[in-house]
């Protein structure tokens, strides 16, 4: 059992920053501490590191400012998406009267499909950004709606409103690497998205509210400038 | 003014000198008081303190003993010692004239 306890202790461990991770996992090998005990003590140190982050502003700006709206928002585009799709290339089905699709085309679904890749990545890096050690706020808040609304797309499965979660998860992962882009490449997305969501919004084919999904992509831009700036021509990991 | 448990890590803390670091301040923590110190109260407790200017830390070199792990170090500041003296003196005030102070202490069992 108290094999166990160790590796438990060392990977609940993986959530603090490295030197204090090193400095208490020490402490608790110098005194002999058995793995289930060095497992609380781990843990009972991670609630209070957690507990006094989440005293600061920080988390519920994410959680509350950008993960929510953002999530909430792509549940929606990803519902059009879905709904657009099957209306298009499978039109024996029978649809229900809340389907968040109207006439829009194939080219309107791609540049749709396009927005939703970008909007996902760009959300999923800046909530990484934000709250790198609180993300589990930023997670719990963000997919509160899937579990209140009913969303009413008959037949699709409601399941079909997280085909933004791939995309988002990987700019979340990029967002937790320090992944940085050059403000080259950053400008050409926040650039190439303004311009397809003028596009689709001339088109009426996109909610008032799905602008806001663009502060990602423009606060990204910022990032990026501010970084090539202090590190100069080599401070980009990213190709432009 | 200092806490209770922050007095007691600060002079835990001066007692060890060279040697004082996480580990060291737990065990002479619970060896003096009998009580049990979680790491999550220490390590809390030592950020407060260090951020108040009350203490030092740094990082130390890695020792195969631990495992290959480095310590965090702890050294009291001066204003930290002035800190604990004012703890210290207060505790010696406020029990003037106490019974437990004056070793006619009578333990009753209810």
């Amino acid at each position: 059992m108290t094999n166990i306890a160790w590796p438990m202790a060392e990977f609940a461990a993986r959530s603090l920053e490295p030197t204090e991770r090193d400095a208490i996992l020490g402490d608790l090998i110098e005194v002999g501490e058995t793995g289930w005990s060095a497992l609380q003590n781990v843990l009972g140190l991670i609630i209070l590191r957690q507990a006094q982050l989440l005293r600061t502003l920080r988390p519920w700006v994410a959680g509350l400012g950008v993960g929510l709206p953002s999530c909430y928002l792509l549940m929606g585009v990803s519902a059009s998406v879905a709904c657009t799709y099957e209306r298009l290339f499978k039109p024996q089905v029978v649809r229900s009267p809340w389907w968040p699709t109207a006439n829009e085309g194939i080219l309107l679904l791609l540049c749709h499909f396009f927005l939703l890749l970008a909007w996902s990545w760009t959300a999923g890096y800046l909530c990484a950004s934000l709250s790198r050690r609180t993300l589990w706020v930023t997670a719990a808040l963000g997919f509160a709606p899937w579990f209140i609304d009913n969303f009413h797309l008959a037949p699709l499965p409601k399941s079909c409103v997280l085909l933004f979660v791939i995309p988002l998860v990987l700019g979340v992962l990029h967002g937790l690497q320090g992944t940085r882009i050059s403000p080259l490449l950053a400008l050409f997305l926040a650039i190439a998205m303004t311009g397809v969501m003028i596009f689709c919004w001339t088109n009426g084919a996109l909610w008032n509210f799905n602008w806001a999904l663009l502060v990602p992509a423009w606060y990204l831009v910022s990032v990026a400038l501010r970084t090539a700036e202090q590190m100069g021509p080599e401070g980009s990991r990213l190709p432009a | 003014m200092l806490g209770e448990f922050e007095y007691l890590l600060i002079t835990a803390a001066a007692g060890l000198g060279e040697e004082a670091y996480g580990a060291t301040i737990r065990e002479e923590i619970a060896a003096t008081t009998g009580r049990n110190v979680s790491i999550g109260a220490l390590y809390t407790t030592i950020d407060r303190l260090e951020q108040k200017g009350l203490l030092k830390t740094w990082m130390s070199e890695a020792t195969p003993q631990r495992g290959g792990r480095s310590k965090r170090m702890v050294r009291v500041t001066a204003k930290g010692v002035q800190a604990a003296k004012e703890f210290y003196a207060a505790v010696m005030r406020v029990s003037r004239g106490a019974k437990w102070a004056t070793s006619e202490v009578r333990v009753t069992r209810d």
